[in-house]
């Protein structure tokens, strides 16, 4: 057993974007132009970047530790962070009445509570966490309640299903509690290869992951995410759909490493049928959708069925293949969203995809790009996107599961109508009504090379990335088992 | 293995020309074809020199090129050919080639986009042919999917979407199928290379399920009767350079499928299923020579008289003899040629008219005569005429089927009748009769569209009057094919 011990060094980079976001907070009154708020976040997720380059590994405590996992999780987080950015500030451009400093701030804070959940060693710590990250997502959900009627609606639903999942988490803990004794991963473990309560901690996990299938919108939970996404602002899609559920699926490994590795079987089956409805649900309710947010939102369910269908095997490479379906996700969606933020600068009613008619006329580029994303969505060579499926598959099968898998793929092939769509929208369909183009921030642009050649690259050449995750998970795997 | 192979080069050759058109501006749109027409003929004259450097004695795969890949699930990116797939490299080269060429003024809106869609096409359909790695076969059998949805439903006709929609979803969901029984193939035996994987052993019950996974897709792509509902719609939607590719090469991928992938790699399972597809493949020439009787859509017709040859082909195939393999893929080289060629010329006449109803025309032997002779050859290449490439490729296909199962051949041969009786039918209500109101005075045939026929022309006597190098090219690697076969 590691000695607790107040090692303030560990908490450093979760110390610097509490402080950015008080910063951010305290300072906004005063200022009045208002792009220093973009500067003092940029500088903060370079700083944190380093940070995670150099921080050395070890414990705040017995609930917090900063190891290669997590630290390597918080680095893949950052960098999309980062482009996150880079899409916020030209949004904020556009609808300029958000008030800046606080949007950036609660992002710090939001992503604050990520990265204590992502270090967290026992379940308080990871509730702390978890309902840390949300918070700040209420309001920021909210935050254009001026420009969309819907806005409150969206938050309120967020809410609620967050209060729901909150609630399940409470009864996991009692449950988890009662039977351990005890709420620290290292514990729980050592209780479950005992080989006693396993059927008392299979209870309890079902009421674990229904807390975390509210917070990763898989089906039957999935209800609040069109609703939320629609009223968001753009970049905070990004968030809630990339960058939260990019967490919490690191969390979920973590946790059912750490603490559950003795049932992992188990609870793998008991993600299928999650898993299997969320593709389905989503794919099939994507198909109508004329609102390009709302669409991306039922996709964004149908892809973290894929991403957990991940973790059915329990196997650790199958971790990492979730990893890596996260991880494409992330940078597919940071890259569509960049375009539609590219969009509604021009108009807002582009977000409708019937208005969409024709755009490839005049905006030849940007269709193209969409294209990319799209395919990548829908999971066709060589994108990203394939690669991501392929590899979860491989795994399902080895695993076995073959059914699922090809329940699964026969799925996606509907899964693969709603992009289509878009794409014959873009570039079948006359358009009517021609738009006058509008300059290309360069941050777009940026994030929109970047988000292209991550996509491309990993359809092609995945090999590096892959590599690094299998590594994070099998360092961690093999420091856990020298513990025992 | 050092350097660039020729393979390589010539797989990726296009992709610097889709490099050189992204930095053109859209405008300069003489420049855009320019460029493109240059880098398909420098692709095809690299296949042509493979041609010609191949060594048809030896059965091994050759200009083999292996690097590592994806090493954390063991795949290579492994290139080569023998001599069931040498044929078909310099054909895939040469469609895209007569594909530029035919589009040089029938595309008119959204040509950067066109071009680098066939070059793309270019890519995907030689990658097909040439990987010997499963799972970058699969990527490159998928990814040719991302052009062909595009050019159908860009540039396609009135029913361009819902064709394009039906294409793509079709031959995804085939797809399934085959990505998981490679995952199966992999899992097994821990590696995605062909060469590897030929000839081991697998239980028979598995190997009958890997076998329906493979067939499925390729079944889609041939297509097979009953899954052949999407081409007829594809290729009459599609832009003539569309219907010459799905003609030329996408449907050929079924059968190059079936050749590379099941014979070899499931040999008891061929066995057991032959009969079945030999039934299914007379089924499919005789219902859709009788459905050709009917059309009254030109291309739509074309179309249903592919999958009456595609039939054939299939025949050839699971006869699973030497000869009728040989006949097989031959003629899948003749019908991508004949085809191909069928659709150009319907393509010619629609650019002018912009009809593709055979009521619209007639009489227009005496209009535009040159035109009606290039596609009298062409018809009797179809029919099968002795002397055109057609009639070597039938033939074959049938003696070989004849050692299988004589009563199946005699349904089949019927298919030759009524294939000869509705292509001739065709031919008289377009060319002869009396003359419509809408086919005087039309524009004499431009350089590209003579060029591209004429070399068609050219290739249907070479292979029609002298086809044995090519089937010697063919020949060491179907032998060597059929000693995995028990």
């Amino acid at each position: 057993m590691v000695t607790p011990s107040l090692n303030f060094g560990s908490l450093a980079l979760e110390m610097l974007l509490l402080f950015s976001g008080i910063f951010l907070f305290l300072v906004d009154h005063f200022m009045k132009n208002k792009n220093y708020a973009f500067w003092v976040s940029v500088l903060t997720v370079i700083a944190s970047l380093f940070i995670l380059l150099f921080i050395p590994f070890g414990d705040f405590t017995k609930a917090f530790r900063v190891d290669f996992y997590s630290s390597s999780i918080k680095f893949l987080l950052t960098i999309g962070f980062f482009f996150l950015l880079f899409l916020s500030y030209p949004y904020l451009k556009t609808f300029s009445a958000l008030n800046f400093g606080e949007y950036y701030g609660l992002l710090f804070f939001s992503l604050f509570g990520a990265y204590v959940m992502i270090s967290s060693q026992d379940f308080l710590t990871l509730f702390l966490g978890l309902e840390l990250m949300s918070v700040s997502l209420y309001f920021l959900i909210a935050s254009q309640f001026l420009y969309k009627r819907h806005a409150l609606e969206g938050s309120l639903k967020y809410f609620i299903a967050g209060a729901v999942s909150a609630t399940f988490y409470i009864l996991f803990l009692c449950i988890l509690y009662y039977a351990t004794g005890s709420i620290y991963f290292e514990e729980v473990i050592k209780k479950l290869s005992q080989g006693h309560l396993r059927g008392e901690l299979l209870v309890s996990f079902v009421f674990f992951l229904g807390a975390f299938s509210i917070k990763l919108s898989l089906v039957p939970f999935h209800m609040w995410a069109p609703d939320a996404y629609e009223s968001s602002p753009l970049p905070i899609v990004v968030f809630l759909a990339g960058i939260v559920k990019f967490a919490l699926l690191a969390v979920l490994i973590k946790v059912l490493i750490l603490a559950f590795s003795p049932l992992k079987l188990e609870l793998g089956k008991l993600i299928i049928p999650f898993a299997l409805f969320s593709i389905l649900i989503g794919s099939l309710l994507a198909i109508k959708q004329d609102n390009l947010v709302r669409l991306l939102a039922y996709s964004s369910i149908a892809h973290m069925g894929f991403a957990v269908l991940g973790l059915t095997s329990g196997e650790f490479s199958g971790y990492g293949f979730s990893l890596f379906y996260m991880f494409v996700y992330l940078f597919t969606t940071i890259g569509t969203f960049a375009l539609l933020i590219y969009f509604i600068k021009i108009n807002t009613h582009l977000l409708n995809i019937n208005n969409l008619a024709g755009i490839s006329k005049d905006f030849p580029l940007c269709s193209f790009l969409f294209l990319i994303f799209l395919f990548s969505l829908a999971g066709i060579p060589p994108t990203g996107g394939f690669m991501a499926k392929f590899y979860i598959f491989v795994m399902l099968i080895k695993a076995k599961y073959i059914a699922v898998a090809l329940l699964a793929l026969l799925i996606s092939v509907i899964g693969a109508y709603p992009y289509l769509r878009v794409i014959k929208v873009l570039y079948m369909d006359e358009g009517l009504i021609h738009y006058k183009k509008k300059s290309f921030s360069i941050l777009l642009t940026l994030t929109l090379i970047v988000a292209t050649f991550i996509t491309l690259l990993l359809g092609i050449y995945p090999k590096p990335l892959l590599d690094f995750i299998q590594r994070t998970l099998f360092l961690y795997l093999s420091l856990q088992f020298f513990q025992f | 293995m050092e350097g660039l192979g020729i393979l390589s080069a010539i797989l990726w050759l296009p992709l610097l020309g889709i490099l050189a058109l992204f930095l053109i501006p859209r405008e300069k749109e003489e420049l855009i074809k320019l460029i493109t027409l240059i880098t398909v003929l420098l692709d095809f004259i690299l296949s042509l020199i493979l041609l010609l450097k191949f060594d048809y004695s030896n059965p091994a795969f050759q200009f083999v090129e292996k690097r590592p890949w994806l090493d954390i699930i063991n795949s290579f990116y492994f290139l080569g050919v023998d001599g069931i797939s040498i044929l078909f490299v310099p054909l895939s080269t040469l469609v895209t080639l007569l594909c530029v060429l035919i589009s040089w003024y029938s595309i008119e809106e959204k040509i950067k986009e066109f071009y680098l869609a066939l070059l793309f096409t270019n890519i995907a359909m030689v990658g097909v042919f040439i990987s010997l790695d499963l799972l970058l076969f699969y990527i490159f059998w998928e990814a040719l999917l991302i052009p062909m949805y595009l050019i159908i439903g860009i540039w396609g006709g009135p029913r361009r979407i819902y064709s394009t929609i039906k294409f793509f979803l079709y031959t995804f969901f085939g797809s399934i199928f085959l990505l998981v029984a490679i995952i199966y193939l992999f899992l097994t035996f821990g590696t995605f290379d062909y060469t590897f994987l030929v000839g081991k052993a697998l239980p028979f019950h598995v190997e009958k399920l890997l076998f329906l996974g493979f067939l499925i897709a390729f079944a889609v792509k041939v297509p097979m009767w009953p899954l052949h509902t999407w081409l007829p719609d594809a290729h009459t939607e599609a832009p003539t350079a569309g219907s010459v590719i799905l003609a030329g090469i996408l449907i050929k991928l079924g059968g190059y499928g079936m050749v590379r992938f099941l014979l070899p790699l499931f040999p008891q399972a061929t066995l057991f299923f032959a009969k079945l597809i030999l039934i299914l493949s007379v089924i499919a020439i005789i219902y859709a020579g009788l459905a050709c009787l009917w059309q009254e859509d030109l291309k739509r017709l074309i179309a249903y008289s592919s999958v009456s040859h595609m039939g054939f082909i299939t025949l050839g195939i699971f006869s699973l003899n030497p000869i009728g393999i040989k006949g097989a893929l031959l003629q899948m080289i003749n019908h991508g040629i004949v085809t191909g060629a069928l659709f150009m010329c319907v393509g010619v006449i629609y650019d002018r008219t912009h009809s593709r109803a055979i009521k619209y025309y007639g009489g227009l032997a005496s209009t535009f005569p040159l035109y009606a002779a290039l596609f009298m050859v062409f018809t009797l290449a179809s029919i099968g005429l002795p002397g055109t490439n057609g009639f070597i490729g039938e033939f074959l296909i049938l003696q070989g089927a004849f050692l299988k199962d004589r009563f199946l051949v005699v349904l089949a041969a019927t298919g030759v009748i009524i294939g000869a009786a509705y292509m001739l039918w065709l031919y008289q209500r377009v060319f002869f009769e009396k003359p419509s109101a809408g086919v005087y005075n039309l524009a004499p045939m431009r350089w590209n569209e003579l060029t591209a026929l004429i070399s068609m022309v050219f290739l249907v006597f070479l292979i029609g009057l002298y086809p044995n190098p090519f089937l010697d090219l063919m020949r060491v690697s179907v032998t060597k094919l059929l000693t995995n076969l028990p």
